[in-house]
């Protein structure tokens, strides 16, 4: 089959490697439909990622249909219509029995190289480094995906396979930053970052009742999405949104803020300056502007929640959470906990995810793709890549 | 021949931990069984093992170097199952799980420790390169395997389709 390798930092190719094939008795063998970029395999890509491997093929979110099926499967078929989050989750564990997904205890098949650097393995995942089990990706005709009856969901009749491609991670992981909110009537949401994930999040806190959510990028066209999301939006290049945040909230701050961006976060000043210098010397990976920026406009005692992707940061003020009383929630997608309510809301229209298919590529101009996806050329949000 | 004792250098020894959600009994169980001895180890050693309680062992080492063994169980109880290699041993070794029940609802605990007494030809010679892997690797390796085989009845594997083509080299 064909399928998009990465080859060493910022070389992509479309190659032709095997198709997969069922290996354990509950997994199933799907064909692609749909697979999308992710600002997080940015990481991969530009190398801050360690552990990745000539001949990787990338891809982590994406939709299909089952084409062969291991013979423990029993709650999916062959024919299915399916979305799956990008970790991989047994269903049986004590994590995904207490709606922990992406904590799984027995997908991750090289748990030796993830201990040392976290103390405990999380789940395997799709397409992300060798140190997050070094599984084969979704930006190919076919993938294998394990533990089918928990991570493969039916796609309902009225959604399409552009809003389910994104149900598969950035609007789970959008969903969950908005629920680690404990939304309140009257609460105001700030987001950092109008990507994918970050408009996902926006939407989400809208449909769990946030009074008003502030959305902060530097895009135009993103912030227009967010904008006609319903959200109210700041430029950070034009205005201090510490300041600017505490205008819009009578001098509270939000109550809660999300951070969608990560280690590879745009800023401005000399803390910025500072962040790009030590990343750019592997003396740490990430950038950091946008957390720090939510930590010292969230209000006293609000939520801060991170989904941005970290890997290792200095001179991180934990100072300021803990004398403001904050409380922090972060985790990688527990995906299998939402999907299901998340297809619900896609229905209905209440949540409308295919607004982050911008550019859609065959799966051989995916190197392509990339580039005017990491580069936001032509106001690229999310490249779509079909097989 | 070294002597492994309780001063024997941290690298010859190895211990890890593990939670299991499932009754003891059935953990215990499970470990006699013999492809599951087969099935843990498989990332360090091929493993043959029989109904008896007796296993041959065959680790491969850097550079061909290849190491045999054959192991007895000695002692079981409900609450821990011990082994040791036999004379002859290429490189001698002991073995003990222990199971006790984790609090709450959270099943049971597994706490493995296998000690390696490295030959005399190579006296000081680490374990971990001797093997090429490190002890703590070994146990704590077997430990994550034998959950996933306790909870789902598979090993999470991606062999023979890793992401990367075959020998793909790390960038």
């Amino acid at each position: 089959m064909r399928a998009l390798c990465w080859n060493g930092v910022n070389d992509l190719r479309v190659e032709t490697v095997d198709d997969p094939e069922i290996i354990n008795p509950k997994d199933v063998i799907l064909k692609v439909r749909l697979s999308t970029t992710c600002g997080s395999d940015l990481h991969l890509i530009d190398g801050l990622i360690p552990t990745m491997k000539a001949g990787d093929v990338l891809g982590h979110e994406f939709m299909g249909e089952i084409v062969d099926v291991g013979r423990e499967v029993t709650s999916v078929k062959r024919g299915d219509r399916v979305v799956v989050p990008s970790f991989i989750s047994c269903g049986q564990c004590w994590y995904c029995q207490h709606d922990l997904y992406s904590l799984c205890d027995t997908t991750h098949p090289k748990p030796e190289l993830q201990e040392p650097l976290l103390g405990y393995p999380t789940a395997g995942i799709y397409a992300y480094s060798h140190a997050f089990g070094g599984y084969a990706g979704s930006h190919a005709e076919y993938i294998r995906v394990p533990f089918a009856d928990t991570d493969c969901f039916v796609v309902p009749d009225g959604v399409s396979d552009e809003n389910a491609l994104f149900i598969s991670d950035a609007a789970p992981t959008g969903f969950m930053g908005a629920d680690f909110c404990n939304i309140q009537r009257g609460d105001v949401i700030a987001v950092w970052g109008c990507g994918g994930v970050g408009l996902m999040a926006q939407q989400s806190a809208m449909i769990l009742g946030a009074e008003r959510v502030i959305a902060i990028d530097r895009y135009p066209e993103r912030l227009a999405q967010a904008e006609a999301f319903g959200a109210t939006t700041l430029d950070y290049t034009q205005v201090d949104v510490v300041e600017a945040l505490k205008e819009l909230t009578g001098g509270r701050g939000p109550d809660a803020c999300i951070d969608a961006v990560g280690m590879e976060a745009g800023g401005t000043g000399l803390q910025h300056a500072y962040d790009r210098v030590k990343q750019a010397l592997y003396m740490e990976s990430d950038r950091g502007d946008a957390l720090r920026q939510a930590m010292l406009a969230v209000r006293k005692g609000g939520t801060l929640s991170i989904l941005g992707v970290y890997g290792v940061m200095d001179k991180f003020p934990l100072g300021v959470l803990m004398n403001k009383g904050v409380t922090v929630r972060t985790a990688q997608q527990h995906g299998q906990a939402y999907v299901p309510r998340l297809l619900e809301h896609t229905q209905r229209g209440e949540l409308t995810p295919a607004a982050l298919a911008t550019h859609r590529f065959s799966l051989e101009d995916s190197p392509t793709g990339y580039h005017m996806f990491k580069h936001k050329e032509d106001g690229c949000l999310r490249a779509v890549f079909t097989p | 021949m070294n002597t492994v004792t309780s001063e024997t250098p941290l690298d010859a020894a190895a211990r890890a931990s593990v939670t299991v959600g499932r009754p003891a009994e059935d953990l215990r169980a499970l470990w006699l069984r013999p492809d599951t001895q087969s099935r843990i180890w498989a990332d360090f050693a091929d493993v043959t093992a029989a109904e008896d309680g007796s296993a041959e062992w065959t680790a491969s080492g850097p550079a061909g170097g290849e190491y045999r063994w054959r192991t007895e169980t000695r002692q079981t109880s409900p609450t821990e199952v011990r082994w040791s290699s036999l004379e002859g041993a290429d490189v001698a070794n002991a073995g003990t799980l222990v199971l006790r029940p984790a609090p709450g609802d959270r099943g049971t605990e597994l706490h493995l420790d296998v000690r390696f007494d490295p030959p005399g030809g190579v006296v000081g010679e680490a374990v971990s390169k001797l093997f090429h892997i490190v002890p703590r690797e070994i146990v704590s390796k077997a430990l994550y395997r034998f959950r996933a085989l306790a909870m789902t009845g598979e090993i999470p594997t991606t062999y023979p389709q890793p992401a990367a083509r075959h020998g793909g080299t790390d960038r």
